[in-house]
């Protein structure tokens, strides 16, 4: 799998896929390499998500407790291990959001974010994969790019979606599949 | 629905993803995937496309407490412990799970078809109390001892000294009540088997002045509840 290469903040996939086989037989030394490899990469993700750190941290915690106990379910076949863990913080994070009613204030707006995401993974060897996404992105229509933006970047559910861009919640089902479908087509000739 | 139409499967897989499906359209959908590889490729390669912006988002390094209660939570999970220790580690897994909510449906996607047959021994599940946003929020597991079921919140519930909480049994429509709760995760309340409705019969949780209803009968509102699973050994 060569999803998250070394720069990506995770170590190399196949050390990352051992750590997590190792800390299915409950080898806690694997485990805390596995926490130390992964979690500032993953802790980013829930802080953009979540957008406060505390309750960042408490997402990370929920999350990391879930990789020790369920780390034996984990399956190469399905998926990198970065992937797997990207899986699970995400998930993590939307389920916090929506078990809470207060909403994070003053983020950047989705395409300014996408725009600053891109613009500061600029290496040498900067992924042609973000490339291609950002590009596809921006053949979209301005409303249905924030929508699912909003959506991947923040974990916006469709009614707050459909709040945050004055548009009916219909309307915003329909961005989300449509834009979706155009994302794909163009991801993937 | 139907589920074998691939644009539909798509779509769901998309939304799934992108992560704004309804949370009861999601769990719907994690289900089916549990059962279906096919779709969960589908699910997969939707992650895919959009790994590029989670490996562009900058790392943050996380403040030490937050592994030391990671390691806390993990350090139980011997492999010979104690038979109440190992029982309390279980607990503890469900419990977590509960509260995360989080883990059970992200690694559905990479569930291995054969399970090791060794794991830790799992608790014995009776029933699962459900909130109004179909949240768990109570759960019922079997033991501590034989005979017994132990109810515990699944995650910390709005304390208030106005009122109790109060568990009562619906065996074909009529309440009996069961005992307090102790709304502090980790405070099991421990109740006799036998006094459970049977599977398929419901437990609920009400909001009662404090020490319980004087009247044999619920008299606030019914906040949690959940089928009985099954009869505990």
């Amino acid at each position: 799998m060569k999803r998250f290469e070394d720069r990506s903040g995770f170590g190399s996939p196949l050390q990352l896929e051992q750590l997590v086989r190792r800390t299915s037989r409950a080898d806690a030394t694997a485990f805390a390499m596995l926490y130390r490899q992964s979690a500032p990469k993953l802790f980013g993700i829930a802080l953009r998500i979540v957008g406060n750190r505390d309750e960042a941290e408490e997402v990370l915690q929920e999350s990391f407790v879930a990789v020790w106990q369920r780390a034996g379910d984990y399956d190469a076949q399905r998926g990198s291990a970065a992937g797997w863990l990207v899986t699970i913080v995400r998930h993590c994070a939307i389920d916090h959001l929506r078990r809470r009613a207060r909403r994070p204030e003053g983020r950047k707006a989705p395409d300014e974010l996408l725009t600053s995401l891109a613009s500061g993974d600029r290496g040498a060897d900067r992924s042609a994969e973000l490339d291609a996404l950002q590009r596809c992105l921006g053949e979209l229509d301005e409303q249905p790019r924030r929508a699912i933006l909003l959506a991947y970047l923040y974990g916006f559910t469709r009614e707050e979606i459909a709040v945050a861009l004055a548009a009916p919640v219909g309307t915003v089902k329909s961005w989300l599949r449509r834009g979706t479908e155009r994302l794909k087509r163009c991801l993937d000739p | 629905m139907r589920y074998d139409n691939p644009e539909l499967r798509d779509r769901l897989a998309a939304e799934y993803v992108l992560g704004t499906l309804p949370s009861r359209s999601r769990r719907r959908f994690e289900r089916l995937i549990a059962d279906d590889p096919a779709l969960a490729t589908v699910v997969a390669r939707w992650a895919d496309r959009w790994a590029p912006l989670d490996t562009a988002t900058p790392t943050e390094p996380p403040p030490p407490r937050v592994w030391r209660a990671v390691a806390a939570r993990t350090r139980s999970r011997p492999a010979r412990a104690p038979l109440a220790h190992q029982w309390l580690a279980s607990l503890a897994f469900w419990r977590g799970l509960a509260v995360a909510a989080c883990s059970a449906a992200a690694l559905i996607v990479y569930i291995t078809v054969s399970r090791e047959l060794s794991g830790p021994p799992a608790p014995t599940v009776v029933a699962v109390l459900a909130d109004q946003s179909g949240d768990p929020s109570w759960i019922a597991i079997a033991g501590p001892q034989r005979g017994e079921v132990s109810v515990s919140a699944a995650g910390p519930q709005a304390e208030d000294p106005r009122h109790s909480f109060e568990l009562w049994g619906i065996a074909g429509g009529a309440p009996h009540a069961l005992g307090l709760l102790r709304p502090q995760p980790g405070k099991a309340a421990t109740i006799r088997a036998d006094q459970l409705p049977p599977p398929g019969d419901l437990l609920a949780v009400s909001l009662e002045p404090p020490g319980g209803s004087t009247t044999g009968l619920p008299t606030g509102p019914v906040i949690s509840k959940g089928k009985v699973l099954l009869t505990p050994p």
